[in-house]
């Protein structure tokens, strides 16, 4: 099954901002940088999971779909 | 060529469009969600208010941290949301097509809003706050919320690009002055340096007069353009639909449209007058806001008499009320607005509590009641039931909202007026007759008036959250076979 | 010739061009000027720079949202004049990154509360503000008390403000720290502190940790007291 262009895309521009969350946690002066970047990590860590997730769950469904159809 | 010989044109047969409709409904339930917590956050505070040890002397619960939570919970958690969920649902259906830029943008604006609103909520707790209204995400809480809408006005901009109706639709025009002139505003606003990276502290580029004229150009037009302009957009097509009536005039549309995003810009010294703000920006700003009575109402106009011939509808469609009220509202309240921006009015208005009553009037007058409208057309019509579960339900969420409403409004204005008068009350030996802590003390029976009517709109928001969830998930609402709700017009499918 | 609004209505580049056109007018006119009129920002003496001390407790002040209830700003009406004194200038808040003019008053306007108490009660009104004003509706703050100022990047505050424009010099943001404790501490020689910033008001302290109570009190006794109205003519303060 294609996988879209903007969901990919998406999902890339997703792990380029975990990864500035990352950073800004990693070098965090005050509590609220420290939350925020770990929080824009979690987010986009579950963000990202969720779009592979819902690929695969269309992909089978798709395929037992196809095959009800044999 | 009129709304009306759009709306009964001959539609030649097309393919059913496959609207993206689950984006929608999660916007929706957020909207409904943020609701409910900002209501019960302002009745936090409005306690507060009545007795300060509700602040327990805990710094994150106290009124100075929490207060923006309530603004932001109310404008930009249920606000926004609702303006999300309406505007592309709106956009799709009256483009006849899909929307632009496929699931996981779509998902990523539902998801990243709604992450900013957590994070702002937090930081605010926190303590951390740009202090200026409707404007305190730090820095870097904005900088993600700029990503986002970036992104939103490339959903809807897109889909406009692609639609397959050649006009634009009048709410669409709306919705996009209110996406465009929110970016604007914000980036405006929001010109600031961190002191580091990695520090959430930053200061704002201008200082003082300055600052205080561009606070008050971005916070005004949040009112114009997210608060009025997008929910206007929400009016456009909601009414219409709800009352099977196209819109009243398309010629007033185009007037009033232009004229309200040219004037709106230009209110904000009214915010400032008597102040250190020069006297030529405060007449500028007085002499605007004036003039932006016309067109707004101009909008109500247009809202209302769509209304024509259908006028029955009133007794027996309690949804339509709440759109219906909701223009009234909107109309009272931008009458009110330009009578408080003259200047002598102002002397006495600023910085008393008439200004919360105006603020609530419009915020729960006009654009909770046009949402609430907006929601019991939606839930129906997404999740494919046959009607809202019990519209007597609908009527007693209405009547108890409105009442609560009353009381909040009607008692702001007392305690207001009563505020203004004490401040510049003489004796008879020409002194100031009043100390400051007695204006405070004359003020608390008004506000434990304000606490109830607030709790009122909660109860109905409550009855809301009840019906609609029934609405959802009883099997009385199940429809029988492929019709659709009553109300729908051809217009936009 | 007749423009068609049937044009903008089927073409959504030239509807967003021109709603961006419309909407950009009011704030242009409105807001550019102030930064090119010159008479915008009063020519008054005395406004000075917050010390770092007043700098951290502006800071607090901030984040608290004392905004929200306290306005900084006296208009120039003849009872708010006979309240809290001379009205507010402009050139009174010009180095105020962001402005706290406020615009709702649950409790008295601050512009000119600087001076008008002693230390010893703006520490008690904080801790409990109702054992000084009972019908006071202000939450307490005693947790500033407990809270040790961070005071350890405050140089890099004032060198932010100055890339914005604030005329820090390069001998108070070395001083920073030090100037910050001069004025932090009971007994301290303040005479350098004094030069630098005119006015400054020591806060007592614990005799140990600066607190977030003591910058906040220090800010608060700064309030208003730059200007000698007395030295101001009608010239200088037109706009």
């Amino acid at each position: 099954m294609e996988i879209q262009v903007s969901d990919l895309l998406v999902g890339l521009l997703v792990l380029v901002l975990g990864l500035v969350g990352l950073y800004l946690a990693s070098g965090a002066l005050d509590d609220e940088i420290y939350i925020f970047g770990l929080g824009l990590a979690l987010f986009a860590a579950v963000f990202d999971i969720g779009l592979v997730k819902r690929h695969y769950d269309r992909m089978q469904a798709a395929q037992a779909e196809a095959k009800r159809h044999v | 060529m009129s709304d009306l010989a759009f709306a009964t044109a001959a539609v030649p047969a097309r393919l059913p469009v496959e609207y993206n409709e689950a984006i929608v409904k999660k916007f929706l339930i957020a909207s409904v969600f943020w609701g409910i917590v900002a209501f019960l956050v302002g009745i936090y505070l409005a306690t507060e208010l009545c007795w300060p040890s509700f602040n327990l002397g805990l710094s994150f619960l106290n009124f100075g941290r929490l207060r923006p939570v309530h603004t932001s919970a109310g404008i930009f958690a249920f606000g926004g949301n609702a303006l999300f969920a309406t505007s592309l649902y709106v956009v799709q259906r009256t483009c006849r097509t899909r929307l632009f830029g496929g699931d996981a943008l779509a998902d990523f604006l539902f998801w990243g809003y709604n992450f900013f609103i957590v994070m702002a909520a937090l930081s605010y707790v926190l303590g951390y706050s740009r202090s200026q209204e409707y404007s305190e995400p730090e820095w870097h809480i904005t900088l993600f919320l700029v990503l986002v809408w970036v992104l939103y006005a490339v959903v809807f901009i897109g889909t406009l690009l692609l639609r397959e109706e050649p006009h634009i639709y009048v709410a669409n025009w709306f919705y996009l002055a209110f996406i465009l002139t929110v970016a604007v505003l914000v980036l405006g606003n929001n010109a600031e340096l961190p002191v580091s990276v990695f520090s959430a502290k930053s200061y704002v580029v201008y200082s003082g007069v300055q600052n205080a004229l561009v606070q008050w150009w971005y916070g005004h037009n949040a009112v114009g353009f997210f608060l009025t302009a997008g929910f206007l957009g929400m009016m456009y097509y909601f009414i219409p639909k709800q009352a099977n009536r196209p819109i009243y005039s398309y010629r007033l549309s185009i007037v009033h449209f232009w004229s309200l995003i040219f004037l709106y810009i230009w209110a904000g010294p009214h915010h400032l007058h008597w102040t250190s703000l020069p006297d030529w920006t405060q007449t500028l700003g007085m002499a605007f806001s004036i003039m932006l009575w016309m067109p707004s109402w101009g909008g109500m106009i247009n809202g209302l008499m769509t209304l024509s011939g259908a006028w029955d509808k009133l007794r027996t469609d309690p949804a339509l009320r709440f759109s219906v009220t909701a223009v009234g509202f909107y109309g009272m309240s931008t009458f009110e607005g330009p009578m408080m921006s003259i200047r002598d009015v102002n002397a006495l208005s600023h910085y008393t509590d008439w200004t919360i009553g105006h603020v609530h009037s419009g915020v729960l007058g006009w654009v909770a009641f046009i949402s609430f409208g907006a929601f019991y057309y939606l839930v129906p019509a997404l999740w494919k039931r046959s009607g809202i579960y019990s519209s007597r339900l609908i009527a007693w969420h209405y009547w108890i909202a409105t009442l609560g409403i009353v009381f909040y409004i009607s008692s702001m204005w007392v305690a207001g007026i009563m505020q203004g008068l004490m401040w510049r009350a003489y004796d008879q030996f020409g002194f100031l007759q009043y100390s400051f802590a007695e204006s405070v003390v004359a003020v608390h029976p008004y506000y434990v008036i304000r606490l109830l009517g607030g709790l009122l709109f909660l109860i109905g928001a409550l009855i809301m959250v009840y019906n609609l969830i029934m609405t959802v998930r009883s099997p009385s609402t199940a429809r029988q076979e492929a019709t659709l709700p009553s109300g729908v017009a051809v217009a936009g499918g | 010739m007749v423009i068609r609004h049937e044009w903008i209505e089927k073409n959504a580049i030239l509807m967003l061009v021109l709603v961006l056109v419309v909407i950009s007018v009011g704030g242009i006119v409105e807001i550019v000027p102030l930064f090119t009129i010159e008479t915008t920002v009063e020519h008054v003496q005395g406004v000075r720079p917050y010390s770092p001390l007043e700098l951290k407790g502006r800071d607090i002040y901030v984040r608290e949202g004392c905004y929200l209830c306290h306005s900084q700003q006296i208009r120039a009406l003849k009872d708010e004049v006979e309240r809290y004194g001379h009205y507010s200038l402009a050139a009174e808040s010009m180095y105020d990154h962001p402005f706290q003019w406020g615009s709702k008053r649950i409790g008295p306007d601050l512009a000119r509360v600087g001076g008008k108490y002693s230390n010893d009660w703006h520490y008690a009104h904080l801790m409990n503000p109702q054992a000084l004003v009972p019908e006071s509706l202000m939450p307490h703050y005693a947790f500033l008390a407990a809270t040790p100022l961070d005071y350890e990047y405050v140089a890099d505050n004032m060198r932010t403000l100055r890339t914005l424009g604030v005329p820090y010099t390069d001998e108070e943001i070395v001083k920073a720290k030090d100037d910050l404790e001069a004025q932090a501490k009971p007994d301290a020689d303040t005479a350098d502190l004094l030069k630098r910033y005119a006015k400054a008001v020591s806060v007592p302290g614990n005799g140990r940790q600066p607190t977030e109570l003591d910058a906040l009190v220090a800010y608060l006794q700064v309030l208003g007291t730059m200007v000698n109205f007395a030295d101001t003519t009608t010239e200088q303060l037109q706009q």
